[in-house]
């Protein structure tokens, strides 16, 4: 028991050491879309940190994920790396953009134990000057440096209230709208080459089927008429006539009704799978919304 | 939005519905040899056409009396002897007039007689005689029967097959191998 006051100061000193140490950073910087002000803004914004930038290695964390144990897979390296450059943290920053998003990804090994001590993925809509804010972000939360302003210039894109959020489109509406007319549901959920897709092949079957109807209804027409005539006349030519005429009447008035009814079983398959396609495909959140975390809530699961 | 769904499902029922329908064959005219062959009357066959009429008291009663051949087995014949029955309860006889097919180039029947007994038989005969042709072959009109209705019902009007008689030129019998009468609704 004694020793605990002794141990207790030993703690706080440590800790007094270690924040006032300064931190020095090698930064693997890889954007697949130039950020010039991306450095810069690392050196102005964190005085306390020194920064190396060495763009030429990077692709060794391409595959980080594809290892056993990620944060171990590169010790011997990171060592090595943080011995060559005198620093005691190697920072990989990766930014990808995709359409109107931008994903950061970035991993933070300790060069004195090489393993990975930190990592950070952010897929976001893009913003003013986003990625930088993103990088600052995710710099600051490592040094423990995070600005208010970073953090309001991220919440101007995200919603204060989820709960408020109205969808316009909704797979239900992509759903009776295709229902209505086929393909109109994909094309309101922008998927424009199954909305025609669909369309065509419900107008092709939907037209073969009226064909097929209307044919059968003029055999049948026709059939009827020459049955009439047939009955109707004593002339042994006449009757053998419109006999043969009313058989070919009758065989074509089954064959397009048979026609009419797989076309007809078949547009209306069809018209209810492309329903349930368009509520498939409908249109949705693009992510999920996450709501912070709140160390108060007695749900456990996180 | 319901509304049309509704109607497309009306559409598509009705469209079902209506393509289902499949109608009957019924070729049953008693001068086509191929319906007769189908209710197992072999050719040649006496009939009668209409098979069956509806007329009201005040109408006459017209019968077309025939010769059914099957197209591929005529013969050749030009004396025939047609021995009918009709329902004297319900018609009596009015005319009767040489068919179509006996009368000769000369638009003349020289050779067509009938004899009635005054009950409810009727013999006809006739013989072919034309300056250009010895013999009849095929399918053809042998005479009409004319009857007035003398009461309500229905009956048949029918050949006596026993006793008609077919023959060439050479006086050759030529076998009838069926008959078909008529019926008569009097209303």
């Amino acid at each position: 028991m004694k020793k605990i006051p002794q141990y207790l100061l030993f703690l706080f000193l440590g800790s007094l050491y270690s924040a006032n140490l300064e931190s020095t950073f090698l930064v693997f910087n890889h954007f697949d879309r130039d950020l010039p002000a991306a450095e810069q803004a690392l050196v102005d914004n964190f005085n306390n940190s020194t920064f190396e930038f060495d763009p030429s290695i990077y692709h060794m964390f391409e595959n980080l994920d594809n290892h056993e144990n990620p944060a171990a897979s590169h010790m011997v390296t990171i060592k090595e790396l943080g011995e060559k450059y005198q620093v005691n943290y190697i920072l990989f920053n990766r930014i990808e953009h995709i359409d109107d998003r931008f994903i950061l990804n970035g991993l933070l090994f300790n060069t004195r134990s090489g393993g990975l001590i930190h990592r950070r993925k952010v897929d976001l809509k893009q913003y003013l000057n986003g990625q930088i804010n993103e990088l600052n972000m995710w710099v600051g939360n490592t040094v423990g440096q995070v600005e208010k302003n970073w953090e309001n210039n991220r919440k101007s894109i995200l919603f204060s209230g989820p709960e408020e959020i109205n969808y316009e489109k909704t797979p239900r509406g992509a759903a009776i709208r295709s229902l209505a007319a086929p393909g109109w549901g994909q094309a309101y959920s922008g998927k424009k080459v199954s909305a025609g897709l669909w369309a065509s092949t419900e107008s092709s079957l939907s037209l073969a089927a009226i064909i097929s109807f209307l044919n059968y209804d003029k055999a049948a027409k026709s059939f009827k008429n020459n049955s009439k005539l047939y009955h109707g006349t004593n002339d042994e030519k006449e009757v053998t006539n419109y006999r043969a005429a009313a058989e070919n009447d009758w065989n074509d008035h089954v064959k397009f009704s048979a026609l009419a009814i797989a076309f007809a079983g078949a547009t209306g398959t069809g018209w209810v799978a492309n329903s349930i396609h368009a509520w498939i495909v409908g249109p949705r959140a693009y992510k999920n919304l996450y709501q912070k975390w709140d160390p108060k809530s007695t749900n456990t699961t996180g | 939005m319901k509304c049309h769904r509704g109607q497309l499902i009306i559409i598509l029922a009705c469209l079902g519905v209506y393509s289902c329908t499949i109608f009957e064959k019924d070729f049953d005219n008693p001068v086509d040899f191929e319906a007769n062959e189908e209710k197992g009357i072999g050719a040649p066959t006496l009939v009668f056409y209409p098979k069956t009429q509806t007329k009201a008291t005040s109408d006459s009663v017209k019968v077309g009396s025939f010769i059914v051949f099957k197209e591929d087995s005529t013969k050749s014949f030009v004396g025939v002897h047609l021995q009918i029955e009709f329902p004297n309860a319900l018609l009596e006889l009015d005319t009767i007039k040489p068919g179509l097919f006996i009368t000769d180039t000369s638009n003349a029947t020289p050779l067509f007689t009938y004899t009635y007994d005054s009950i409810n038989t009727i013999d006809i005969y006739t013989y072919f005689l034309d300056t250009l042709k010895k013999d009849l072959e095929g399918t053809g009109h042998l005479a009409d029967l004319i009857f007035n209705p003398v009461g309500v019902g229905s009956d048949s009007i029918f050949y006596n097959l026993d006793e008609c008689e077919m023959i060439n030129h050479q006086d050759a019998q030529i076998d009838i191998n069926g008959e078909r009468g008529a019926e008569v609704i009097i209303q």
